[in-house]
C-alpha cells in the first residue's frame, strides 16, 4: 500500500512537464517520458533507437520490441493586448506514437527498426478569432522511420547509427483580408514531403554505476513542393488572385545534441540527468513562394528562433521484480523570439514534471505508464509584422501508455 | 455508462483540466462605474457604414468597441438593436476591386428587417441613423415612429424618445456624440433644401439631454462635431473634376458661350455686379446654381465643393452641365453654404465644450481627430489612415461613414479622454481587428 501512496502522490503533484519547445515533441518512449524525457544515457530496450542508437546493442536479450502512445491534451490561453477577454485554442488530441523492434545480430551487432513522430503540432484557434489573419489552424505531422545499426565495443563503449527517412504533411488555414458579406477571404495551404536524415549516438558505460551517452540527430528540412494553395474570395477579387494556385515552403526541423548521465545509485535506485542542446537556429523565417502572382501572394515572414539548451533530472525506482516507477523534471526555454512570436506554433518556457510506472505481469514483459504534466508562465508576446501583442499561457496533460517486450 | 462514454467523459475532463487561466491584468475604472452603458447619437453611434445599418456594422460601432473594454473594468452588457443580416434596408454597397468603383450589393431585402425588435429591448445602444440634436427629446415623439431605424427598435414608435430611452435604463456611464446631422441633412443637399439646426436650438436641446443623463449621477463622455466639409462625400468630386474642369478647346465653343452667356452679362453689370460669366481656351470654371444670386447662377469658385453625388451625373456634364446650363444646387456646396456649416459646427462644438464642462464630462475631441486625418495621416500599427475615399481606411464607400478600423480610432479617442477625466485604465484597441472594406 505505502507504494501505493506513493504513485498517487506523484500523479497528484501535476506541477508540469511538456514536450520540447517549438514544434518538436519527444515522447518516444514512456520510461524515458517517466524519467522527464531522459534517455540519451539509458540502455534497456529498443526504445534507445530514438534516444541513443548506441543503447541497441547493450539490450537484455535477442529481441526487443516496444511500443507506446502519449496523447497529447494542451490548452492555450491568448489575451490580446487591451482586451479584457482570454481566448483557447480548441486543439485536437495530439496523438504522438512510437513503435520500435531490434534484435542483436551478433553479440556485438544489433540491428533495429522505428516509426515515431518527433515533430508535430496541432493549433485550431478558430475561423473567427483575433489572430485569424496569422492562423486560423495549423496541422503538422512528421512520421520518422529510421533502420538502424550498433555496435558494441567490449563491455564500456557502444555506437549506434540509424537512417532517417521522414515523412510530413502540413495543412495551414489563414485568413486574407479580402471579406464580402458572404464570403470571409482565406486561404487553405496544404502540402506534403519526404526527406531523409541521421541519428548517430555513442555510449559509454565505465562499469555498473555510470553510463554516460552522446546523441545527434540531423537536422531535416522538410521542403513542400507543388503544394496546393486554395484561396476563398469575393467575386470581384477573383480576377486579381486566382482561386486555385501552387506554393512551396520550407519547414526546418532542427538538429539536437544530447548529453547524457545516468548513476545506479543502489541497486534499485537509477539517477539521471541530462541537457539537449536543440539547434532552433535554422527557423529563421517561414517563406511562401506561389507559383501564380507571386508579386502578390508570395511571403517571408521572420520567426528568428534561437537554439535552446532543455535541462533534465530523472529518476527509476525499483520497487519490486513486478514494479518499477519513475519521477522527473526538466525546464525548456523557449526556442522562440519574444518579437516574432506567432500563435500557429505557441511554444513558451515550459516546466514539465513526470511520473511513470512500469509493471512486469511476466519477466521481461511490461506494461508501462506515464504522465507528463507541462505548464507555462504568463508570457507577453508579440508577432511585430502584424502588431499582434498579447499574453499567452499553455498547460498540457500528457498520459501515456506502452508496451516492451525483451526476450 | 458503457466504456465509449466513459472514454469520451475522460477525454472531456483531461481537457478541462488542462485549461490555463491568465492572471487578469491590471485595471481600474477609476472614478467612474461602467456598469450600465448607455450609448446616444447618430448613424455614427449605431455602426452605419456603406450607406446601411447591417450586423457587422453594428459589431464594429464605437459604443460596441467601447462596451467590450469596458468589460474588464466593470462594464456590464451591452446590448445593440441588431439587423438581422448583412444588408438591413437593402442600400448597403461593396467594392468592386476588379472594376475598381463601390457598387450596390445587389442583395433583396429581408423585410423582416422592419420589424419592431422592441421586446428585445432596452437597447444600449440608443445611436439612430439621420437623428438630429432635436429629435433626442420630448417634443420629437413623432420622429420614433418616422425614422424606420428608430422604428425598429423604438420601445413605442410615436411616443418614445432617445433620451427618454436613455434615462429610463437608468446608466451609471453614457457617451453622447450628437449633432452631424444638425448641418450634414443640409450639406449633403448641397444646401438646396432641409436647414442647418439653429444653434440657439442646439443649446437648449443638449443641455436638456446632459441634464437629464447626470440627474442620477451618471458619468459620462461627450464627442464634438467634425468638419463635414472635409469628409470623401464632399471632398472627393474636386479630385475628379475641379473647379475648373471646363476645358474647351475649340474657339468657336469659347464664342459661343460667351455670345450665349452676352445677355445675362449685361443683366449682372445693369444689378451693379462684377460677377460675370466669361469663357476662355483651355481650363474654365464651371458655370453652377447659386439660388442667393437674383439671376441664380455664377461660375464656380476654386474653394467650393462638389459633392460625390455628382459622380452619378457626368453623363450630364458631357451634355451641358456647368456650361451651357448650370450645374444644379444639389450638387454643390457654395461658400456661402461651406461657411454657414463650419459656422454652425464651432457654434455647436463652442456649447458641446461647455456643456461639458458644466455637468463635469469628459469632452472628446472627435472633430481634431478627423481633421489630423484628412489634413495629414495618422498611423496605427500599421494601418495609414488618411482622408481619401475608399483607400484612406477611414472612410467607408459612402463617403460619410467610418469603417469599422475608424470606428476603432474613434473608440481610442473616447478612451483617452475618459481615462484622463475619470482615472480609469480603458485599454486602447488595434484597429487591426476591426473590418475594412467589403467587397463585391
Amino acid at each position: 500500500m505505502r507504494r501505493f501512496s506513493i504513485l498517487i502522490l506523484l500523479i497528484s503533484i501535476t506541477a508540469g512537464m511538456l514536450y520540447a519547445g517549438g514544434y518538436q515533441v519527444r515522447l518516444q518512449g514512456q520510461r524515458q517520458t517517466g524519467m522527464g524525457l531522459i534517455g540519451t544515457s539509458l540502455r534497456g530496450d529498443a526504445s534507445s533507437l530514438f534516444y541513443n542508437p548506441a543503447g541497441l546493442s547493450s539490450i537484455n536479450g535477442k529481441w526487443s520490441f516496444s511500443a507506446g502512445f502519449s496523447p497529447i491534451f494542451n490548452k492555450v490561453g491568448f489575451r490580446l493586448e487591451g482586451d479584457p477577454n482570454t481566448v483557447y485554442n480548441d486543439n485536437p488530441v495530439g496523438t504522438p506514437f512510437s513503435f520500435y523492434g531490434s534484435t542483436m545480430i551478433t553479440k556485438k551487432l544489433g540491428f533495429g527498426i522505428g516509426a515515431y513522430t518527433p515533430y508535430g503540432s496541432s493549433a485550431v484557434w478558430g475561423d473567427d478569432w483575433i489572430g485569424a489573419s496569422l492562423v486560423q489552424d495549423l496541422s503538422l505531422k512528421a512520421i520518422f522511420i529510421q533502420p538502424t545499426l550498433s555496435y558494441k565495443f567490449g563491455d564500456v563503449f557502444s555506437i549506434g547509427a540509424g537512417f532517417v527517412i521522414a515523412s510530413g504533411t502540413v495543412e495551414l488555414n489563414r485568413a486574407v483580408p479580402y471579406n464580402s458579406p458572404a464570403v470571409e477571404g482565406q486561404a487553405n495551404l496544404t502540402g506534403d514531403a519526404m526527406e531523409y536524415g541521421y541519428n548517430v549516438g555513442i555510449m559509454v558505460t565505465p562499469g555498473d554505476k555510470w553510463s554516460f551517452g552522446l546523441n545527434y540527430r540531423s537536422e531535416i528540412i522538410m521542403s513542400v513542393e507543388d503544394g496546393e494553395a486554395k484561396f476563398t474570395l469575393p467575386t470581384s477579387i477573383q480576377p486579381i488572385i486566382p482561386v486555385e494556385n501552387k506554393f512551396s515552403a520550407d519547414l526546418p526541423l532542427p538538429a539536437n545534441l544530447d548529453f547524457g548521465v545516468s548513476y545506479q545509485a543502489t541497486e534499485k535506485l537509477l539517477l539521471a540527468i541530462e541537457a539537449n542542446y536543440v539547434f532552433w537556429e535554422v527557423y529563421d523565417s517561414l517563406k511562401f513562394t506561389f507559383e501564380e502572382q507571386p508579386d502578390l501572394l508570395n511571403s517571408s515572414n521572420p520567426r528568428l528562433y534561437s537554439n535552446s539548451l532543455i535541462g533534465r533530472i530523472g529518476a527509476e525506482y525499483k520497487f519490486s521484480d513486478i514494479v518499477t516507477g519513475r519521477l522527473g523534471m526538466y525546464y525548456d526555454p523557449t526556442p522562440t523570439n519574444e518579437d516574432y512570436f506567432t500563435p500557429e506554433t505557441p511554444s513558451l518556457t515550459t516546466l514539465g514534471i513526470s511520473a511513470g510506472l512500469s509493471i512486469y505481469p511476466i519477466e521481461n514483459f511490461a506494461i508501462d505508464i506515464s504522465y507528463l504534466h507541462l505548464e507555462t508562465k504568463q508570457a507577453s508576446k508579440s508577432y511585430l509584422p502584424a502588431n499582434f501583442k498579447g499574453d499567452y499561457k499553455s498547460r498540457t496533460i500528457i498520459p501515456g501508455v506502452g508496451l516492451t517486450y525483451n526476450f | 455508462m458503457n466504456i465509449k462514454n466513459l472514454f469520451l467523459l475522460l477525454i472531456a475532463a483531461l481537457l478541462f483540466a488542462c485549461k490555463p487561466e491568465l492572471d487578469d491584468a491590471t485595471t481600474t475604472a477609476g472614478s467612474a462605474d461602467f456598469a450600465k452603458y448607455v450609448a446616444i447619437g447618430n448613424s455614427l453611434t449605431a455602426g452605419f457604414t456603406d450607406s446601411e445599418l447591417f450586423i457587422s456594422g453594428q459589431n464594429n460601432s464605437y459604443p460596441s468597441i467601447l462596451a467590450n473594454q469596458m468589460l474588464a473594468v466593470g462594464g456590464g452588457e451591452f446590448k445593440q438593436p441588431m439587423m438581422l443580416d448583412e444588408y438591413g434596408f437593402g442600400r448597403r454597397m461593396l467594392l468592386n476591386a476588379a472594376a475598381q468603383r463601390p457598387v450596390s450589393a445587389g442583395v433583396p431585402v429581408n423585410p423582416a428587417n422592419f420589424n419592431s425588435i422592441a421586446s428585445d429591448g432596452p437597447f444600449n445602444n440608443l445611436g439612430v441613423p439621420g437623428i438630429k440634436s432635436f429629435h433626442l427629446v420630448p417634443g420629437a415623439e413623432a420622429y420614433s415612429n418616422l425614422n424606420p431605424y428608430y422604428r425598429r427598435f423604438a420601445a413605442q414608435p410615436g411616443v418614445s424618445t432617445v433620451l427618454g430611452e436613455a434615462v429610463a435604463q437608468n446608466p451609471t456611464f453614457f457617451t453622447c456624440w450628437v449633432g452631424s446631422n444638425d448641418v450634414l441633412v443640409y450639406a449633403a443637399a448641397g444646401g438646396a433644401s432641409d436647414s442647418i439646426t439653429n444653434p440657439a436650438l442646439f443649446q437648449v436641446v443638449m443641455g436638456a439631454v446632459l441634464q437629464q443623463l447626470t440627474a442620477n449621477g451618471a458619468k459620462g463622455a461627450v464627442a464634438n462635431v467634425p468638419d463635414i466639409t472635409s469628409i470623401p462625400y464632399f471632398s472627393f468630386m474636386n479630385t475628379q473634376l475641379p473647379y475648373n474642369g471646363l476645358v474647351l478647346t475649340q474657339p468657336q465653343q469659347v464664342a459661343a458661350l460667351n455670345f450665349g452667356y452676352a445677355p445675362l452679362n449685361a443683366f449682372i453689370k445693369m444689378m451693379g455686379s462684377t460677377d460675370t460669366l466669361a469663357f476662355q481656351l483651355g481650363q474654365n470654371p464651371f458655370v453652377i446654381a447659386d439660388k442667393e444670386l437674383p439671376w441664380g447662377m455664377r461660375q464656380m469658385r476654386s474653394d467650393e465643393l462638389f459633392l460625390l453625388t455628382l459622380s452619378a451625373a457626368t453623363d450630364s456634364i458631357n451634355h451641358g452641365w456647368g456650361s451651357l446650363a448650370p450645374i444644379p444646387d444639389r450638387y454643390v456646396l457654395t461658400q456661402a453654404e461651406i461657411d454657414r456649416i463650419k459656422s454652425a459646427t464651432d457654434s455647436y462644438n463652442n456649447i458641446l465644450m461647455t456643456l461639458a464642462s458644466q455637468f463635469d464630462l469628459a469632452y472628446v475631441d472627435t472633430k481634431g481627430l478627423l481633421e489630423k486625418v484628412s489634413t495629414e495621416s495618422i498611423e496605427r500599427d500599421g494601418i495609414k489612415f488618411t482622408g481619401t475615399y475608399v483607400t484612406g481606411n477611414t472612410f467607408s464607400l459612402d463617403g460619410v461613414h467610418i469603417t469599422g478600423q475608424a470606428a476603432a480610432m474613434v473608440a481610442n479617442e473616447f478612451i483617452k479622454s475618459i481615462n484622463a477625466k475619470y482615472g480609469s485604465a480603458l485599454k486602447e484597441v488595434s484597429p487591426v481587428y476591426y473590418s475594412g472594406l467589403f467587397y463585391y
